[in-house]
């Protein structure tokens, strides 16, 4: 299933790129149009590259290359999430031969709407990261001494398992959440680093964790040595910004590239963020 | 509220499906009885209203209150999404803004349906010089269906109640299907789509039930049912205090419609109750 199969047979010399640019953080975006002279099995990060080297608006103004970010260039980092086309998904596996077929007019390319703009297509996903912290996204291990082996999974549980862990924090899910909404601060005159990081840490752990972080909770919970801190988990996930945004709008399933449960994942969550919660009652 | 976010949400989520969702359900059934006689209608009224003067502390605990805080959250939580429909026009997203959409509904048409049949408060004074001039407080209990039938009469009332209900319905149906996501009772892709089948059946069968009503309610022949009801209040009446009888007075449709084709309560067939002094007759 090779994309020159689709392509068209009076394939077009050149396509038109629009691009939602911006120069830096907080400022105004404007759209830019390029002219991208046509080869075979294309991806929109090669497109990127041509438009890059170029560096010519098809106005024939000079302009500074238009940034993106990318790096593994098979949909296994997440670096190169933006909007094609209007949808989330990673620049190095849109294939222009098909997006083609879909939309002669040109290709659409705009950043990730629910993170800050760093610059052009670059976005900062500090917020995903700390929603991993937040849910304690990860096995507690570390030690002077020699623990011995783990406890042992069972392959039915490694095959539940195996699905979550493949998710590579590329932010589609929540791009495409309703519930989901932008957190973007700027940095105060006079403000510390310190300050600035504590007070952006503190706003992103007052809104929503997204469905990633809800889904590596359920992971690490079922996991043997994981367990142990599965309280931890849950906890995180009944506090302000918790499970409990989620509006079941299922979204995030639908454009997960790594086709996660995330919907099983969150009813999951739902059902022992319920049981935690109750029991929290009543032992007390 | 932030801290306690969980806790609130879970009882936003809850509160939907009791006691408002069950309470429209059973509303929605009795209103439906209507169908088989205007006499089944009125003993079923009759039967709610033989809670007698602790009946608005349950109508207060039990349905306005919950209602409203559902309501009230409801628009907290409108108010905290960005609905995306026409970017990803997939049926899980159309189904939130459709939740959004049919809970505002809702709760406009609720308000109003509650103005426009109760009135909202039960004070005299207030029914008489308020509610009622305003075109609300038209059902009267002791006439159930006849009341019920001439409030309804109008073609504009009707589609607005049509519209209203279904929206209701649809928030329930759709609400008890999120809400076992959100508590974890149907957690596989599996059981969420057979939940949602049930959800789907639920929500079609409670449409028919509550257009069913309507329509049954804005076919009664009002003259016939007001006999029957005048002839089932007075076979309550004898087991009934002054006082009562005397409170009873707001819960009857005593006929005096400005509607020259029915009768006044003295030509009424049923006239011969005697009304006490401090009625007003207007
Ligand atoms: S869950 Fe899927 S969409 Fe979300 S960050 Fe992980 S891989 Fe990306
Ligand atoms: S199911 Fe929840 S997390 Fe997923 S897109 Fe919908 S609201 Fe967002
Ligand atoms: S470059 Fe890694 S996912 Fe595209």
């Amino acid at each position: 299933m090779t994309a020159s199969h689709q392509s068209p047979a009076d394939a077009p010399r050149t396509f038109d790129v629009r691009v939602l640019r911006q120069d830096g953080p907080g400022g105004a975006s404007y759209w830019e149009r390029h002219r991208v002279p046509y080869e075979h099995d294309m991806n929109v990060i090669s497109v990127l590259q041509r438009i890059a080297a170029q560096s010519r608006s098809v106005e024939g103004d000079e302009v500074a290359p238009v940034a993106w970010e990318c790096c593994c260039l098979e949909e296994v980092c997440g670096s190169c999430t933006m909007l094609v086309n209007g949808k989330v998904r990673q620049a190095c596996t849109a294939l222009v031969d098909r997006l083609l077929v879909d939309e002669p007019e040109g290709i659409e390319l705009r950043p990730m709407g629910k993170f800050p703009v760093v610059r052009d297509l670059v976005v900062e996903r500090q917020r995903m990261f700390r929603a991993l912290e937040k849910v304690r996204a990860w096995i507690d291990v570390d030690g002077y001494y020699d623990a011995g082996p783990g406890p042992r999974q069972s392959p039915e549980d490694q095959e539940v398992a195996y699905p979550l862990s493949q998710c590579m924090s590329c932010g589609c899910c929540l791009e495409a959440c309703p519930q989901y909404t932008k957190v973007e601060l700027t940095r105060d005159p006079g403000e510390s680093d310190a300050d600035f990081q504590a007070r952006q840490d503190q706003t992103y752990d007052s809104a929503f964790v997204g469905a990633h972080a809800i889904s590596q909770a359920v992971l690490f919970n079922s996991h043997p040595t994981g367990t142990y801190n599965a309280g931890k988990r849950l906890d995180a996930l009944t506090q302000e910004g918790g499970i409990q945004i989620c509006g079941n709008a299922q979204n995030c399933v639908a454009v997960c590239p790594k086709e996660i449960p995330l919907t099983t994942s969150i009813a999951k969550a739902g059902r022992q963020t319920t049981w935690h919660q109750l029991k929290k009652w009543f032992d007390q | 509220m932030t801290r306690n976010e969980f806790i609130i949400r879970r009882l936003h989520s809850l509160s939907g499906l009791v006691p408002v969702g069950a309470y429209m359900t059973v509303h929605l059934l009795t209103n439906a009885s209507v169908l088989d006689s205007p006499a089944t209608f009125q003993r079923n009224v009759n039967q709610i209203h033989s809670l007698g003067s602790v009946l608005w502390v349950v109508e207060w605990l039990f349905i306005f209150l919950p209602l409203l805080f559902h309501a009230v959250l409801g628009v907290v939580i409108i108010r905290g999404g960005l609905p995306n429909v026409s970017s990803y026009p997939l049926s899980g997203n159309v189904r939130y803004s459709l939740q959004r959409a049919s809970g505002m509904v809702a709760f406009f048409f609720i308000m109003w349906h509650v103005f426009h049949m109760h009135g909202w408060f039960h004070f005299d004074g207030y029914l008489k010089s308020v509610a009622e001039p305003l075109g609300g407080a038209q059902f009267k209990p002791y006439n159930a269906a006849s009341s019920a039938a001439q409030a309804l009469r109008s073609g504009a009332v009707q589609v607005l109640y049509a519209i209203g209900v279904l929206s209701c319905v649809f928030h329930l149906a759709n609400g008890i299907w999120t809400m076992g996501i959100t508590w974890g009772v149907w957690v596989s892709p599996a059981a969420q789509r057979r939940a949602n089948y049930a959800s789907i059946v639920f929500g079609v069968a409670m449409s028919i039930v509550g257009l069913g009503a309507l329509n049954g309610m804005s076919r009664v022949d009002v003259e016939k049912a007001r006999q029957i009801e005048d002839q089932i209040y007075d076979s309550l009446k004898g087991s009934k205090t002054p006082e009562e009888l005397e409170r009873d007075q707001h819960k009857r449709d005593l006929h005096r419609t400005a509607d020259a084709e029915h009768p006044t309560a003295e030509e009424s067939p049923t006239a011969d109750l005697v009304l006490p002094d401090t009625v007003p007759r207007r």
